[in-house]
């Protein structure tokens, strides 16, 4: 379980995080929706420990075992395998896990590529490949399919979905496309500068929303 | 064309003074650019991974610092290093030494401000990238350093360029001394002044070869390393 209290960040005095309260269930998948610059990314980040709150506090009782995929994942300048096995321990089984878990993205054929010579979309299957090469408690990504094309988006939505079926984790993630947010989430939290304006179940958020906001922002989407 | 033709005889015909005159301005150029990138190199990781209060004023201050006169390094080092300065007593002043220390001073922030501005741009991504799947702070410190290796080399480049063509502060300190302290640079200076041209063409053309030998090692380091 993981809870956020009272959190406020601010860039250049103008928040752009504003969380009295906000819970998330272990176990459960959810979706951060909501247009360019309301949250989504500092919200991750945020959970991710890479970003300080100017006030408020991050309790995580699952504090183990996370997994954070950034917007634009790094890829580092050697194999696209070590690329994977840097996220895991050593042992024997390391190269084993790494490829499994490059096999499940389609990424197979790609193993002794360059990471930095990958595509974007490439680069973005093989960043997921690292974070699910083990089991974790929490899974956190960012659009994680925003420069995939159809095939690969289908490969890592059924990847991400088996993956936290298995590990029974908690997974948050961040997309543009209610669609996306309607495969993979059971639940989902629409957020405007900075606010959570809406929160439900997935499939009742995006057929009927409640707040102006959210049907506004829905209205441009086919669902 | 006659001085031509005499700059390539002393070159062909390796004068004992040309000699040693490249052999001193390799040692100090080498020495100090080495010295610089020991320096240079991890102070600017430093600086350009991390985000501390002052870094605005530090990036500043190294800014200022990468366009040091070096006529002012030389005058710095000059009086510490003279009879009356902190560092007299150890009597380095005109000496190869005392040449090394000055380029130091001006190279040392060339260095640290070209690698804090390659860092400054790739480690905010490896920082999150490496966060996000657990690495501890030294490794990621240890793979920021990697994925800059490249421009790393270029950086030290930039610092042995600059070594190898300084004048201004090399000849306060060094002195210009015949068979010690005289570089290709000063002594191109002194030749040229007293109408020695064939002399000062001969230097001109190593150090143009040396700097172009340089650079075709870096480029080739740098073509294999990418394309790897």
């Amino acid at each position: 379980m993981i809870e956020l209290k009272d959190i406020l960040i601010q860039y250049d005095q103008r928040s752009v995080l504003d969380i009295p309260s906000l819970r998330f269930e272990k176990g459960k998948r959810y979706g951060l929706i909501g247009e360019n610059g309301s949250g989504k990314t500092t919200l991750l980040r945020l959970l991710a420990g890479t970003l300080t709150p100017d006030q408020g506090s991050v309790v995580k009782l699952t504090p183990n075992g996370m997994g954070y995929m950034p917007q634009h994942p790094y890829a580092f300048s050697f194999s696209v395998l070590r690329n994977v096995e840097m996220a895991l321990d050593k042992s024997e089984v390391r190269r084993k896990q790494a490829l499994a878990a490059l096999e499940k993205v389609g990424m197979g054929q790609f193993v002794n590529a360059r990471g930095d010579k990958l595509s974007g979309g490439e680069a973005q299957r093989m960043a997921c490949a690292r974070i699910i090469a083990k089991p974790r408690q929490l899974i956190l990504l960012d659009e994680p399919t925003s420069s995939t094309d159809i095939k690969g988006m289908d490969l890592v939505e059924q990847t991400i979905l088996d993956y936290a079926a298995q590990c029974g984790c908690t997974l948050i993630f961040s997309t543009h496309s209610p669609a996306q947010a309607l495969r993979l989430a059971e639940e989902v939290i629409f957020l405007h500068q900075g606010k959570i304006v809406e929160q439900g179940p997935a499939e009742k958020l995006l057929n009927q929303p409640a707040s102006e906001q959210a049907r506004l922002f829905l209205q441009h989407w086919q669902l | 064309m006659q001085t031509l033709l005499e700059a390539f005889r002393l070159l062909l015909g390796a004068d004992p003074e040309l000699r040693q005159i490249i052999a001193v301005t390799m040692q100090m150029s080498l020495l100090s650019t080495g010295i610089s990138a020991l320096l240079g190199i991890p102070l600017g990781v430093l600086i350009g991974a991390n985000d501390f209060k002052a870094k605005r004023l530090v990036n500043r201050l190294l800014h200022t610092l990468m366009g040091l006169p070096p006529v002012v390094a030389g005058l710095i080092v000059f009086l510490l290093l003279s009879r009356s300065g902190p560092l007299g007593t150890f009597k380095l002043l005109y000496s190869v030494t005392a040449m090394v220390i000055a380029q130091v001073v001006l190279i040392t922030p060339i260095i640290t401000g070209l690698t804090a501005n390659v860092v400054s741009i790739k480690a905010p991504l490896i920082r999150e990238t490496a966060a996000g799947i657990g690495l501890s702070p030294f490794r990621r410190m240890l793979y920021t350093i990697y994925e800059c290796r490249v421009p790393f080399v270029s950086n030290i480049l930039a610092g042995f360029g600059r070594a190898i063509a300084e004048v201004g502060a090399v000849q306060m300190v060094g002195g210009n001394v015949q068979f010690k302290t005289r570089i290709m640079t000063t002594a191109i200076m002194m030749q040229t002044n007293m109408g020695h041209f064939e002399f000062a063409i001969a230097l001109g053309i190593v150090l143009l070869l040396i700097s172009f030998l340089v650079n075709s090692l870096v480029g080739r380091i740098q073509e294999k390393t990418l394309s790897a």
